[in-house]
């Protein structure tokens, strides 16, 4: 059966060579064949202009094989922590003395002024750290209290301060962070890294969503949306509860042999249709289908957590069967481990306004800190360990930043201590993936405002990440609506200082 | 060295002579050099990305004739008509030098192009109109403008497509393909039409030769399921859902606007009227339910209830998205770029975009919370009370002013609402919502035009008794000139009627609140929706008349079902519109009036109004609006439109494959067809081009792969909703249920989880469960997981391409989720109790219930042993005898509904 198919491909490779001479052979006696050189289904990545029939159809039967990046890749895979409602730098990275001293006292109009705010309302009151800080490490950096499990990594990671995005509310912010725009319907980083790469496992998705808090993230399913890119690059998430990946399991009283006897003939009538019809997406069908049934076992393979030992379950906080960040942590360096090109985390709960005791920055705060201290640093202790940081990008971060100001909701003083969203300065690291060990990039103003010298902006954030992939952000592109479209717009540089 | 020059000289002549052959049918070198398709796809190519609508180096734009003609900044025009070796635009093209030699960094033009830019500088530097923004000719000549007769369901084919069709081909030496099996032709035509195999009588009468394909086609095409399969098309365009769009992606309540898609398509709707109607229906004169309901096109853009944002900012971008929405969804024109400079390659400034988003800016949504305006649907008893109501109001005061109440329960416009006021000091927008006085609260009521009514209706509720609420001019200090004592309305809300008396003019009002019973600062004492600028209520001397007025404020309060759609601002609410700088509403340019790109026909009206701009585009003039739906349609029945890229014809969109055949039917329908949308379908349905079989030979997979030429008939996957209603249909689940609110079919647990929301997915009940596809509830942060596996459009924006794909997470759909496994197992069922004794025969039925033919003997051998096999497997399990049967069919069922034949048309 397999050798058929197989045959089959072969043959349709060989026409398609045959078809490819000639298409060549007319692009070069200075014709332009525009639609005809356009690819059926998959417009063409620019990122491979030069490519082999064989390849060529290889990518149209299975758009997910692993590609070549512009130029050698310092990461050959990403785990992006997204902390969903926007993390306090304040209270975790940013310590501003000056701030401190200016705690409780009225803001001043010059910080107010032509300045919108999501919550706050007239004059609110300064607001200093509510942790304690300390210097950890050989770089030195200042960490709060809040992680005490992340001092013991800090030199692993740089640090990018006084970044700023144009969005103060949630969801589109968090669009932002993800597609670069603020608009719906632009691919995510993700889809962006595996339209461009492929996958390395072709029994898992390429990109992997993984979400914890509760609820999926303010903004819904887009943020992992493949945008104008075809949907096999949107992100599959992956559940802890039910079936890992949708539909994955078989219905009751259907055993691994039946399923696999049911697409047997499935694919062997499919193979007949093709010989009827010769449409080469029957073929892709035909492969399509032998996949699903790899991932049938794959998947559950690999979010099973159940078989780690004992010491690795300790060193992440995990504990199997729940649904909790620490077991997300440690299912994104399982797929990591087995291939998967983009893992993308999401966990909620961050929105520290202090208008209850779950968003008090000195209470529901340093849970949420206390939840995923321990497995983010146990990540990157592990992927170290197992040689795998150097080639893993990790990326921790929200999607904007906090108020030196205390929330002063509809005007009012509120009973806990808690901060607006700010989109104008905050903090987020980057390790692993040819990442600088121990880098701090960027300032922020004495009060941690304002970025000073500009700062860095989303762009420059995707144009890292995608260098970092292999990526000229510049020349990454995909045609739609008549343009070429980048991750980055039309801005955005590489923030030289953070790497290697 | 000479040798090398003559080898180069050689095989440069050899490969020009080679590409004049290839050539022939558009270039020869004798001939006039055409602008449009010689000249510029080179310049968009090469040049236009520096010197173009966004970049214009050293002062050099090819952008229009204009610009390219004009001095540079050398102080000498580039571009020397007539005289190419006077064109430094020329000359920079062969240079050595890499810092002179155009196009800068990258690769020298070819000497073939190079040819032809210098000829065509020498023969005069024409520029030409690109094709699409022509306007449609009579180009056959036997296409009488404005003529009324019309070819509705005349049953002779006018064998024109196939003309244009054949003509091409011969370009590539084929043939037409031979037509289709009747099977083939029954499963492709009924797909198309109606989105789901033909119901078993239907297919028996055309199978049976009682009826021919003719028939078939107008049966199919005034079956109630043609319209819910067209619909599809048009809610992609129309980004139509049933939530708003973030965070929290509450439910809204807007599926009136899908059934008016529908109804539209089954009465078949002239397309003119039916973009009228959306982009303007209630601006027509005394417009009807339905055409308030068809604006509910627009009111589809989403709306960010998330706390702390700025509802203008979101207005905002609802407008935004309505001007790229119109163009690309309407006109297959990309004008989004155009939001934050001139469109880099088609010949639109700037200000066109502004000049679009004013005939938008003026409608009354303004990113409410409660989707303000809605047309209310007030149930009998409401109704009656209304009657009752007007009969009163007319009895006492006219029948205008009874019309004029009605309309106010029926929309509640025009109001202002609580989120546009502004300087709150001890007030606020509680939620980002609604305006909360707090103890001695205030905020203004900016630039209000008094000459709107001499009362003041106010949406209110309070939260603690007494208070009062005082009305002041101009500033907070300014004279009371109106106030009113509170009570306590239990946290509910009432209306509170304020007397202005006859004031005139645009003032600031401010309004005070003070509560001298109030001991907590920092609690809210009373809370206000929406202000109604109108006349005291009639009847004030009559004994009924505070029963009357009672009833009007239960009527206006009362939440009633209702959907959302589009109320033009009167005239003393109207915003101005200016250009954005880069696309950033905060940052405000020059003021501009509504308008049309100067390029296209024009809109010979000053003020021009938002029905001015809806009669504009669904003008026979306009040379967009035709191409772009005619060539949606043929994509949706090809798989590939005659122009590849269906959301842009403009330069940077594909050429078409067959501009004549487009020209030709777009004409035909506007002229002809009078905007039939089903004579349209019906056209290409009965053309022998459609009815070719689909079978490629290698001949025609090598020269027409991808099938551009039309050398073979279209197969193409099924779409999501196609998927969905087929295994539904064969299966005997279907219901035939039209219309109403959307319903909930069977969805894996923890698919919405939306932050701050209660909303839950709960399965539908009896034959609500199996609905057909466009009636299931999409939300938008979480569209239904089966649908979003086969590419179903997100419906955050205008998408008039679906791109296809083929990944194994679809696999798993039609093999794993419930939904196809119930459908299975009835199909099972029928192919049981329905197909015969024979085990063969059964399942040759189902297989025929989809194919409408039977099977080959070879794939039922498969299936057959697949059906042994899965019993072998399941006698092994201890289940019950009579069981084992149907699992073993529900498998062989299963297995037919997952065939490549099956997912494809």
């Amino acid at each position: 059966m397999k050798q058929d198919i197989h045959k089959l491909i072969a043959e349709h490779e060989f026409k398609q060579a045959e078809l490819n001479t000639r298409r060549i052979f007319l692009r070069n006696a200075g014709l332009s064949l525009g639609s005809l050189a356009l690819g059926s289904i998959f417009p063409a990545c620019t990122s491979n202009s030069a490519k082999s029939s064989a390849e060529q159809l290889f990518t149209n039967l299975n758009p997910l094989s692993p590609k070549a990046s512009h130029f050698a890749a310092k990461a050959k895979s990403v785990i992006y922590i997204h902390m969903a409602g926007a993390p306090s730098q304040f209270e975790l990275f940013d310590l501003k003395p000056e701030l401190n001293k200016l705690d409780g006292q009225e803001c001043p109009p010059s910080l107010l002024d032509g300045k919108k705010f999501a919550f706050i309302r007239g004059v609110p009151k300064m607001l200093g750290s509510q942790a304690v800080f300390e210097k950890v490490g050989q770089s030195g950096a200042l960490v709060s209290d809040n992680l005490p499990h992340f001092k013991k990594v800090v030199d692993e990671v740089s640090f990018i301060r006084g970044i700023h995005t144009d969005q103060f509310n949630h969801a589109p912010a968090q669009i932002m962070m993800h597609t670069g725009n603020p608009i719906i319907g632009r691919p995510s980083l993700g889809s962006w890294a595996t339209y461009g790469l492929g996958s390395e496992n072709q029994n898992l998705p390429g990109f992997v969503v993984l979400t914890s808090g509760g609820v999926n993230p303010d903004a819904g399913k887009q943020v992992w949306g493949s945008g104008f890119l075809p949907s096999v690059y949107q992100g599959v998430q992956c559940r802890s509860k039910g079936d890992p990946v949708l539909f994955l399991g078989n219905p009751e009283c259907t055993s691994r042999e039946m399923r696999k006897s049911a697409i047997d003939a499935i694919n062997k009538v499919n193979s007949l249709t093709y010989d009827e019809f010769h449409d080469p997406e029957t073929l892709s069908r035909i492969s399509q289908y032998e996949m699903a049934f790899r991932m049938q076992t794959a998947v559950p393979e690999v979010m099973n957590i159940n078989d780690e030992p004992e010491y690795i379950h300790e060193m992440y906080g995990t504990k199997a069967g729940e649904e909790s960040f620490a077991n997300n942590i440690l299912l994104a360096r399982k797929l990591v481990e087995k291939g998967v090109r983009f893992v993308q985390l999401y966990d909620w709960g961050w929105d520290s306004h202090g208008v209850g005791k779950s968003t008090a920055l000195k209470i529901g705060f340093i849970n949420k800190c206390r939840d995923t201290d321990k497995p983010v640093a146990a990540l990157l202790l592990d992927l170290k360990q197992r040689g795998l940081l150097d080639e893993t990008l990790v990326i921790w971060g929200g999607e904007f930043g906090r108020t030196p100001m205390q929330e002063n909701r509809n005007g009012v003083e509120q009973v806990y201590t808690g901060r607006d969203h700010h989109p104008g300065a905050f903090t987020m690291w980057m390790a692993g993936g040819g990442i600088r060990k121990g880098g701090d990039y960027g300032e922020t103003d004495e009060i941690g405002y304002d970025a000073l010298d500009g700062g860095t902006s989303i762009h420059d954030l995707h144009a890292t990440i995608l260098n970092q992939l292999g990526f000229d952000h510049e020349k990454f592109t995909h045609e739609f609506q008549g343009r070429p479209f980048r991750l980055t717009d039309v801005s955005g540089s590489v923030i030289k200082e953070i790497i290697t | 060295m000479q040798l090398k020059n003559y080898l180069h000289t050689v095989l440069v002549l050899l490969a020009l002579f080679l590409a004049g052959i290839f050539l022939s049918q558009c270039t020869s070198p004798f001939n006039q050099i055409d602008y449009n398709t010689e000249v510029k796809p080179i310049l968009n190519k090469n040049c236009i990305s520096c010197h173009g609508g966004v970049k214009q180096s050293n002062g050099f734009s090819l952008l229009s004739e204009e610009t390219a003609l004009a001095k540079t900044d050398s102080g000498q025009p580039a571009i020397i008509p007539g005289n190419a070796s006077e064109s430094e635009f020329i000359r920079r093209l062969s240079l050595e030098d890499q810092e002179e030699r155009m196009p800068l960094d990258s690769p020298p033009l070819s000497k073939h192009e190079i040819k032809i830019l210098k000829k065509w500088v020498n023969q005069g530097a024409k520029w030409g109109l690109h094709w699409s923004y022509q306007t449609i000719k009579d180009n056959e000549g036997n296409l009488q403008l404005g003529s009324t007769s019309t070819v509705i369901n005349n049953n002779s084919k006018d064998g024109k497509i196939d003309q244009f069709v054949a003509k091409k081909l011969k370009e590539i030496s084929l043939q037409p393909n031979d037509q289709a099996s009747k099977s083939e032709l029954l499963r492709r035509v009924s797909l198309d039409l109606i989105g789901m195999p033909a119901s078993t009588e239907l297919q028996e009468q055309f199978l049976s030769g009682r009826i021919n394909y003719e028939g078939l086609v107008d049966k199919l095409l005034v079956s109630p399921a043609f319209g819910e399969k067209w619909a599809a098309l048009w809610l992609d365009i129309a980004r139509y859902a049933d939530t708003k769009g973030f965070e929290k992606d509450g439910i809204r309540n807007i599926w009136r606007y899908r059934d008016y898609v529908i109804n539209a398509f089954n009465k078949d709707k002239p397309y003119d009227k039916f973009l009228i109607e959306q982009l303007a229906g209630d601006m027509l004169d005394s417009p009807t339910e339905e055409q308030l309901i068809a604006t509910g096109f627009h009111r589809n853009t989403p709306t960010n209830d998330e706390g702390g944002t700025d509802n203008e900012e979101y207005r905002v971008k609802a407008v935004i998205d309505r001007v790229s929405t119109t163009w690309e969804g309407i006109m297959g024109t990309t004008m989004a770029c155009v939001q934050c400079h001139g469109h880099p390659y088609d010949p639109f400034p700037h200000d066109n975009f502004y000049k679009s988003f004013a005939f938008f800016n003026n409608s009354r949504d303004a990113d409410t919370s409660m989707d303000y305006p809605n047309l209310q649907f007030l149930d009998s008893l409401n109704q009656s009370k209304l009657d009752e109501l007007k009969t009163w109001i007319a009895s006492v005061d006219s029948q205008e002013k009874a019309s004029e109440l009605e309309y106010f329960v029926k929309t509640k416009q025009p109001v202002i609402y609580s989120i546009e006021v502004d300087k709150m000091i001890n007030a606020d927008l509680y939620d980002t919502k609604y305006l909360g006085f707090r103890k001695n609260g205030s905020a203004r009521l900016p630039g209000l035009d008094l000459g709107m009514g001499s009362v003041l209706l106010m949406k209110t509720q309070t939260f603690i008794e007494s208070g009062k609420l005082s009305f002041r001019l101009d500033s907070l200090n300014g004279a009371e000139f109106a106030s009113i004592d509170l009570k306590d309305t239990k946290r509910r809300y009432e209306l509170l009627e304020i007397p202005f008396g006859n004031l005139e003019g645009i003032r600031d009002v401010y309004m005070y609140y003070t509560n001298p019973k109030m001991k907590d600062s920092n609690s809210r004492g009373a809370q206000v929706d929406w202000f109604y600028f109108t006349e005291k209520f009639p009847g004030q001397d009559h004994t009924e008349f505070s029963e009357k007025r009672k009833l009007f404020d239960d009527l206006v309060l009362k939440n009633h079902e209702n959907t959302l759609i589009m109320v033009e601002n009167p005239d003393a609410l109207r915003r101005k519109t200016h250009v954005f700088d880069r696309g950033n509403w905060l940052t405000l340019n020059e003021e501009v009036t509504s308008g049309v790109p100067e390029i296209l026909t024009p809109l010979e009206k000053e003020n021009a109004t938002r029905l001015d701009f809806a009669y504009w585009i669904a003008d026979e003039e306009n040379p967009l609006t035709a191409r772009t739906f005619v060539n949606r349609v043929w994509e949706q029945m090809f798989g590939r439109g005659i122009v590849l890229t269906v959301e842009d014809l403009g330069s940077q969109g594909q050429m078409p494959s067959h501009p004549d055949l487009l020209d030709y039917l777009a004409g035909k329908w506007m002229y002809e067809q009078e905007w039939s949308i089903k004579s349209l379908i019906r056209s290409i349905a009965v053309s022998e081009t459609y009815r070719q079989s689909s079978k490629a030979n290698s001949n025609s997979l090598e020269k027409d792969p991808y099938n551009i030429y039309l050398s073979r008939g279209p197969r193409v996957r099924l779409t999501a909703e196609q998927v969905r209603d087929q295994s539904l249909q064969i299966s005997g689940l279907l219901s035939e249920k039209m219309h109403g609110p959307p319903v909930m079919p069977y969805q894996p647990e923890g698919i919405w989880k939306s932050p701050y929301s209660n909303d839950k997915w709960i399965l539908s009940e009896g034959e609500n469960r199996h609905r057909r596809a466009i009636y299931t509830m999409i939300k938008r942060t979480a569209v239904y997981p089966s649908f979003e596996t086969f590419d179903m459009a997100q419906r955050q924006v205008c998408v008039s391409r679906r791109i296809r794909t083929n990944t194994p997470l679809q696999a798993l759909v039609t093999l794993n989720d419930p939904a196809f496994l119930e459908a299975s197992e009835s199909l099972a069922r029928r192919m049981l109790s329905d197909g015969g004794e024979k085990l063969e025969d059964q399942i040759n039925y189902g297989y025929y219930l989809g194919m409408s033919k039977n099977i080959q003997a070879e794939k039922l051998e498969i299936l057959v042993q697949l059906q042994r096999n899965t019993l072998n497997r399941l006698q092994e399990q201890s289940i019950e005898e009579d069981e084992i049967n149907l699992l073993a069919m529900t498998t062989v069922a299963n297995a037919i509904i997952n065939l490549d034949e099956m997912l494809n048309n």
